[in-house]
């Protein structure tokens, strides 16, 4: 498989890539490559210019700062894992296979915004934001809004992410539960959890999932089932019960919708009883 | 700021095994491509849709899915292929291991198999058997079950480790 013909571009700064961007409407920024690749090769796109943003030496970071993890959005999959960060590294470290994780980026799939990406469960969890900048100059997005559909991100032509920013939940447990078809696939469903306990009492509990929505989702009601109460099993089950209940998953190639729910149940219980019990 | 239009090529220059090649190449065309053309064989296209592993190589010191970087982004890298592994003839200790353990049968994936292997003990000198097999799960094999390929990696790791 060949992918079309295009263009290439090799911007020095984030100001040259904006500007080429901006100004031919159907260029598309390349950060890793592995969801675009594929997609060229398919030829589902034809795009007219590649503008390589990958090397953007200053878009690859990650800091520490007032309560939150700055990440470059050019931070690889792989360099998010060995960053340490609550719930968001051990994530990564589920998403697809080592090759794919060394070359593609957290940017990259905050922007393809497939929404059985495995940091959607996550990101939607951890009061995250996207920094976008563009022609006009940056701006900041809850990560909920930023992501308006089936890989439809709040972007214009002309706009980068930059970065991401989550909340450092140091002091929380946390847990990422895939199903997955095989080794390396995307998720038939994914669940986030991070809970925090004081003495027997939940005093903070956050569910998100991917691949059962359009995008993440957060399961708001069935935290609120274990929210300053003391989790024995029945509410564990009542709380994976509400998560159940509270989607309507798509069927497609990897999983019914019902099948979908079901997973949803069983890892929801199996995160909460890791994690409460 | 570099702009190569659509109809045309540009240059690049790619690091493979240590030896230095200048290549004019279009920019929709493939690393593994170009490897092959330059005669680096060993690195292999099975599925073409990042899946199997097989035209896994070293770029600038991460394993890749060669079928999945264009050419251009690999300009100025160093690339390291299983040709690259051996040294003056003789076998590189991971290759050892998997002609001494019989860690393929068709030997269609071995080489992607390998760098990958080469890639996950310069990340872990010492994996258990389930890092191994986490570790190799971006590499499929259809021959072998992937048992020997398990038992060669950990006797390799043996090996360099002393
Ligand atoms: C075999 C395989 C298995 C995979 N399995 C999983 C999996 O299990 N879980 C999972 O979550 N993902 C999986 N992925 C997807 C992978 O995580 C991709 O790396 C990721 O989705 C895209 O990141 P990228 O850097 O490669 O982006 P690219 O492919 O370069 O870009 C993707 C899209 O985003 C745009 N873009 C990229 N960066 C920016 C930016 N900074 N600003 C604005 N737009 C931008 C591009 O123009 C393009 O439209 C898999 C991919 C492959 C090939
Ligand atoms: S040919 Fe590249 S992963 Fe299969
Ligand atoms: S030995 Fe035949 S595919 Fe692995």
């Amino acid at each position: 498989m060949y992918p079309p013909k295009f263009g290439y571009v090799i911007p020095d700064t984030i100001d040259e890539a904006v500007s080429f961007l901006k100004e031919h409407e159907d260029a598309k920024p390349l950060a890793g490559g592995h969801s675009l690749i594929p997609m060229l090769k398919l030829r589902i796109i034809r795009p007219s210019y590649l503008v390589e943003i990958r090397r953007l030496k200053e878009l690859q970071y990650v800091r520490k700062e007032g309560g939150y993890y700055q990440i470059g959005a050019l931070t690889t999959h792989y360099d998010v894992v060995k960053a340490g960060i609550p719930l968001l590294s051990d994530t990564a470290a589920r998403i697809a296979d080592p090759q794919v994780r060394n070359v593609g980026t957290i940017g990259g799939s905050v922007a393809h915004s497939d929404p059985a990406a495995d940091y959607q469960a996550a990101l939607i969890v951890m009061d995250s934001s996207v920094v976008v900048y563009g022609p006009k100059g940056s701006r900041t997005v809850n990560f909920a809004d930023f992501v308006k559909d089936v890989f439809t991100p709040d972007l214009k032509q002309g706009e980068l992410i930059t970065e991401i920013k989550v909340r450092d939940f140091s002091g929380y447990r946390w847990a990422y539960k895939k199903l997955e078809r095989k080794a390396g696939d995307f998720a038939i469903v994914g669940v986030a959890v991070l809970a925090k306990k004081d003495g027997d009492k939940v005093t903070d509990l956050r569910i998100g999932l991917t691949a059962v929505s359009n995008k993440g989702v957060r399961a708001m009601e069935a935290e609120k089932v274990l929210i300053d109460r003391t989790p024995t099993e029945d509410l564990i089950e009542r709380a994976a019960e509400t998560v159940m209940k509270s989607i309507e998953p798509p069927s497609d190639l990897r999983a019914s919708s019902e099948y979908r729910k079901r997973a949803a149940k069983v890892l929801t219980r199996r995160a909460l009883t890791e994690l409460l019990r | 700021m570099k702009v190569v239009g659509p109809e045309e090529k540009v240059k690049i220059t790619l690091k493979v095994n240590g030896n230095v090649h200048e290549v004019e190449v279009e920019p929709r065309r493939l690393l593994v491509h170009v490897l092959r053309d330059l005669g680096y064989k060993s690195v292999r296209v099975g599925c073409d849709t990042s899946h199997c592993g097989a035209c896994t190589v070293m770029l600038n010191g991460r394993s890749v899915k060669s079928c999945t970087v264009l050419a251009v982004e690999a300009d100025g890298a160093e690339i390291l292929t299983l040709e690259g592994l051996t040294k003056d003839g003789k076998l590189h200790p991971i290759q050892e291991a998997f002609t001494e353990h019989h860690a393929l049968q068709c030997g269609y994936c071995t080489s992607g198999m390998i760098i990958q292997a080469y890639w996950l003990l310069n990340e872990n000198a010492n994996p258990s058997e389930e890092e191994i097999r986490e570790g190799i799960s971006g590499n499929l094999c259809r021959c072998t079950g992937y048992q020997n390929i398990v038992t060669a990696i950990k006797a390799a790791a043996q090996k360099m480790r002393a």
